[in-house]
């Protein structure tokens, strides 16, 4: 008897413990008020290294400008995927953190706990927004990604470090086979193949082109294509077209001519410093560690877009990349006060200092004229490069299950590139699952 | 919980003739019975009450053993899974187990016979068991890299080709028979050269630790018995199929044991040589990863518990096996 | 039961064999031990490696040149001074709590009759069986602060703390196990013995059962010292700041953090691993005498 009411006892303590959730905000007039006192707030993020000094030091000027009394801490959670998790955890506990760090896919999760507040009305608030022509000044993709349509169109998070998907070159080799940078398709395929070396005995030397089995990657190959992601109902993937199948079907022509290789980590970019590489296509974020890099050992190198099948540019395409920061339901004060400070770092000047500072891309288009930003470019020239394509950039989906069907993509491409399937059946395959996963997340 | 437990047995002793002797073993077990209680026991009854629901990042309806039988066989995408992350699981021990104790065996056997350098060598066998597997991962990739790693340049002295280790998904025999030209059906591929790594990997960092158990049971064996085969004539070989292994069958039966346990749940290994993945096309996804993967990659954490108590099962029944069926042969002394 | 041999004597060898088998087992040994200790051969010398050298491939046996000054380089890019006071503190915490409830409560399994015996041996051993992933969520909410999760009911609220990291450890159904196996070797004879004497069962456990335990006692304690040197994922997630983290979560960060610096990471890595290899140098012998005692009887 004892031992089964202890039972009960434990099961309801949980059964409390897990339901709870913090109470729904009014979003009416909170988004309006000022606050009534000094505020503590905090930040939960992934950045690590130069990137953390970059936000530390952005928080600490905040924190001592912000005269409202908004005192902002800044803490590290390890990798993203643990940041995820932790969050998880935190909302099953109750004890989330004021500002989040997450991508579209987390935030998706988030909401179905309904812990998520809406931006939008802080966005459009005439007390404490952004001004019409402030707001037009920031990248509409950056407003589409956030935007999320499987919960009513509502703006769940704000851009905050955001790069995107761009070529790495190796300008030596170029300059040693007397090619320009591939514009199109064929013209990559070709100068890769030529970029590859092969010693007496048949063993691979230098690579054309290193492949990426992130999902990104091959999204950023179907919008340089022409295809899309999503079919326009969200209810079916569209990258199962003739865009996505070309992109299985060039690594499988490349593993097997020998240019492509599968690098390990993030060997691709010591390769490439080293000469043994020509391409790879990475994030913006990857900048500092070339500089990094080519600081040491002297080779030169450049950023240019993907190449295209469009042959008019201004229908150029990548995918934009990079996480956003969400905001949690609390108290009126505290989510005013989060709103506060990543609109104070969405502003014009510190966009342009984080940017130079955190080697993202900047918020807002006016970021480029601030002098912090051209001093920096003078410096790093491959940062004016990544910037001036963030225009072509493209948001990914931002649906719900979308993290699954990145490992759909990320294993239909090892299929192709271990040579386990032919692209047309590893894309079958993948496709039924992925519909399935849409299906299931609804 | 613990509280509770314990005034109910105290109460029900003073028939017994040792109420005072009951009483103070309870205290003695209080600190334990609390800690463990509320840190282990309690919270696998929360996860077992989590299993029972719908929990998709936050509690759902009520699903009785549903999440259960999605695994088992009623949800064309979550069964599949079960079933291969589970073949996987055993394929590892397989793998892993008989190797590891047959290594530890031989090396302890020659380890415990007097000889020079005895104590460097079983603390060099030792150094992997107290390294972590994050410290240890980043060395490995290095040794297992595809292009540049220590390993292929070793195959290549015999011959072999450069081969792609952790990312390598096919099977190790479908790999050797391609070597011959021969193309192996799917079933008779074997385990993915990943796994494989990852085992060679574990064994590699309990070698030190099995090496040492069986030096203890090594010790355990009475100089009598060696001394009478002697006697008898008995040369090296014989004494060791006929002496050691004998009597060092209960040693050789709790290694069996706790390594099998220990692979079966084993979780850092895997995670951290395949960055979390579980890949190469999830050829290593064993099921502790899918618990992981399916409560927080996915959020369901319904799903995630219910399958790690269907595995919880299936250890406890395989422990069992052993006991029954391996436990009868073991030899005691 | 036999009695045991001091492992340190060994068999005595076989005197007829030739140098030939002497020099094959030699042999073997070497290479394995070669195998086994080559990944740390290579993280040692990759620490003091430059940038490229340490990627260079094949890589090179031996640094061209040295640059112990990657140590001071990764050591100044981190708190590690922080990490590794709150590891070393932590681990010695639940070192000796655990030791102290395993004592107890192995005690009270070998050398005791009470009720419930059986059942609860059965569900200590069980929680052996759970995978920690199962339990990780109910865990991390029980450490909650009572914001709102805890509403009416007692909850710790312990994130950011010590005793996050020590508490839930400080017992564990492996080391009673472990030391449950080492007191029923102690020959019954010293307890009636005792009993004569008047002595209870907390003076005899105190006066002729520990000091008898010592190889065992420091078994576990190694053991236990180990999992909390290298525990990673708990303090990870119930941890937010750094005053508070242990080196393992410190060195997992760093990995991110220094990228293409993969001498740095090696270096970090070194100093990492160091102190807890230094320990068990010191410590092994007692390490096998203590396992030649416990867990093998079957």
């Amino acid at each position: 008897m004892r031992m089964k009411a202890a039972i009960l006892a434990a099961v309801m303590l949980v059964s409390a413990a897990c339901s709870g959730a913090p109470p729904a905000a009014q979003q009416s007039t909170e988004a309006d008020i000022t606050l009534s006192g000094p505020v503590a707030i905090t930040l939960w993020h992934a950045l690590t290294g130069p990137q953390q000094i970059a936000l530390d030091a952005m928080v600490k000027k905040f924190n001592d400008t912000n005269g409202k009394g908004v005192t902002v801490t800044a803490l590290n959670q390890g990798t993203y995927t643990q940041l995820y998790q932790k969050t998880l955890g935190a909302i099953q506990a109750g004890a989330l953190p004021e500002l989040a760090h997450a991508y579209e896919s987390f935030v998706a999760d988030y909401m179905k706990a309904d812990v998520v507040v809406d931006l939008g009305s802080y966005k459009d608030s005439k007390t404490n927004g952004l001004t019409k022509e402030s707001q037009d000044d920031i990248y509409k993709g950056y407003y589409d990604t956030n935007t999320f349509p499987q919960y009513g169109n509502r703006l769940l998070s704000w851009p905050f470090t955001k790069s995107l998907a761009v070529m790495y070159v190796n300008n030596d080799i170029l300059k040693e086979l007397g090619k320009p940078i591939p514009k199109t398709w064929d013209e990559f395929e070709a100068t890769a193949l030529a970029a590859t070396k092969k010693d007496a005995s048949g063993k691979v030397t230098r690579m054309g082109f290193a492949f990426n089995t992130d999902a990104s990657y091959f999204n950023a190959q179907v919008y340089a294509r022409g295809g899309t992601l999503m079919a326009a109902d969200n209810k079916t993937v569209a990258w199962n077209g003739k865009e996505g199948l070309a992109v299985l079907q060039m690594y499988d022509r490349m593993n097997k001519n020998g240019s492509g290789y599968s690098p390990k980590s993030f060997d691709f970019q010591s390769d490439l410093a080293t000469g043994k590489l020509a391409f790879f296509f990475s994030s913006t974020s990857t900048v500092p560690f070339m500089k990094d890099l080519a600081d040491k050992a002297s080779f030169s190198w450049s950023i240019a877009n993907l190449p295209q099948a469009a042959t008019d540019p201004a229908k150029a395409k990548t995918v934009q990349f990079g996480a956003n920061v969400a905001v949690f339901k609390s108290t009126p004060d505290k989510q005013l006060a989060s709103w506060m400070f990543i609109k104070w770092m969405s502003e014009t000047d510190q966009s342009a200092q984080f940017a130079s500072t955190s080697y993202y891309m900047p918020v807002r288009a006016t970021a480029a004229n601030s002098q912090t930003l051209k001093d920096y470019w003078a410096k790093v020239p491959q940062g004016k490069q990544g910037f001036d394509l963030i225009q072509y950039s493209s948001p990914e989906p931002n649906i719900r299950g979308q993290q699954d069907i990145r490992d759909v993509i990320f294993n239909m491409i090892t299929e192709v590139i271990t040579a386990k399937s032919t692209p047309d059946a590893a894309m079958a395959t993948a496709t039924t699952k992925a519909n399935q996963i849409v299906k299931d997340a609804q | 919980m613990a509280a509770e437990v314990i005034p109910a047995s105290v109460r029900a002793s003073p028939r017994r003739r040792l109420p005072v002797e009951s009483i103070q073993a309870w205290l003695f077990l209080l600190p334990a019975v609390i800690v463990l209680g509320v840190f282990q026991i309690f919270p696998a009854i929360a996860a077992f009450y989590m299993s029972l629901f719908k929990w998709d990042v936050v509690q759902g309806a009520f699903r009785g053993f549903g999440n259960y039988t999605d695994w088992l066989y009623d949800n064309s995408i979550r069964s599949p899974d079960f079933w291969r992350a589970l073949s996987t699981t055993f394929t590892y021990v397989i793998v892993t187990v008989p190797l590891e104790i047959a290594l530890a065996l031989v090396l302890a056997y020659l380890l415990f016979q007097k000889m020079r350098g005895r104590g460097i060598y079983r603390t060099v066998y030792y150094l992997p068991y107290v390294t972590s597997f994050v410290a240890a991962a980043a060395v490995f990739f290095w040794v297992f890299h595809p292009q540049y790693g220590l390993v292929n340049d070793v195959i290549g002295i015999f011959g072999i080709g450069p081969q792609k280790w952790l990312d390598e998904p096919r099977g190790l025999f479908e790999l050797a028979a391609s070597g011959f030209g021969v193309t192996l059906p799917e079933w008779l591929a074997g385990p993915s050269l990943a796994l494989v790594v990852i085992s060679l990997v574990t064994v590699w960092h309990y070698l030190g630790y099995q090496i040492v158990i069986f030096l203890a049971g090594l010790s355990n064996i009475s100089q009598e018995f060696y001394e009478a085969a002697r006697l008898d004539g008995a040369n090296e070989r014989q004494i060791f199929t006929k002496i050691t292994l004998p009597l060092l069958s209960p040693t050789t039966f709790f290694v069996f044991t706790v390594a099998s346990i220990g692979v079966l749940r084993s979780f850092d290994s895997v995670y951290v040589l395949t960055n979390g993945f579980g890949g190469p096309l999830d050829t290593t996804r064993t099921v502790t990863l899918l618990v992981f993967k399916t409560a927080f990659q996915q959020a369901q954490f319904g799903l995630g518990a219910a399958l790690a108590f269907i595995l919880t099962t299936i250890i406890l029944l395989f422990t069992l096996i052993q006991f029954r069926v391996l436990g009868r042969r073991v030899h005691y002394d | 039961m036999t009695e045991a041999i001091p492992i340190e004597r060994g068999l005595p060898r076989v005197t007829m064999r030739p140098r030939i088998g002497s020099i094959v087992k030699h042999i073997v040994l070497i290479v394995v031990a070669l195998i086994v200790a080559y990944p740390f051969y290579f993280m040692v010398t990759s620490s003091f490696k430059d940038t490229l050298e340490a990627i260079r491939t094949p890589p090179t046996i031996f640094p061209n040149e040295l640059h112990p000054e990657n140590y001071t380089d990764a050591w100044s890019r981190a708190p590690w001074g922080r990490y590794f006071i709150n590891t070393i503190f932590v681990s010695i915490a639940v070192t000796i709590l655990e030791v102290i409830t395993a004592c107890l409560a192995a005690y009270a399994f070998a050398r005791m009759k009470f009720r419930g015996k059986g059942i609860l041996f059965t569900v200590f051993l069980a929680t052996l069986m759970i995978p920690g992933e199962a339990t990780l969520i109910p865990k991390y909410v029980l450490m909650s602060p009572s914001r709102v999760a805890c509403a009416g009911l007692p909850c710790l609220g312990w994130f950011d703390t010590y005793q996050v990291q020590i508490v839930p450890f400080i017992a564990s159904a492996f080391s009673i196990f472990l030391m449950r196996q080492f007191f029923l070797s102690i020959p019954n004879e010293l307890a009636d013995a005792a009993r004569m004497d008047g002595a209870g069962h907390l003076r005899f456990l105190w006066s002729i059962v520990l000091p008898l335990s010592v190889p065992a006692l420091i078994t576990v304690g190694l053991i236990t010292f180990l999992g909390s040197w290298n525990a990673f994922q708990w303090p990870l997630i119930v941890t937010s700041k750094p005053d508070f983290r242990p080196v393992q979560v410190g060195l997992s960060q760093f990995r991110q953090e220094a990228g293409a610096s993969y001498h740095l990471l090696m270096a970090a890595s070194t100093f990492v691993v160091a102190p807890i290899v230094l320990l068990f140098l010191v410590a092994q012998r007692y390490l096998v005498q203590g396992i030649a005692r416990t867990g093998i009887r079957g």
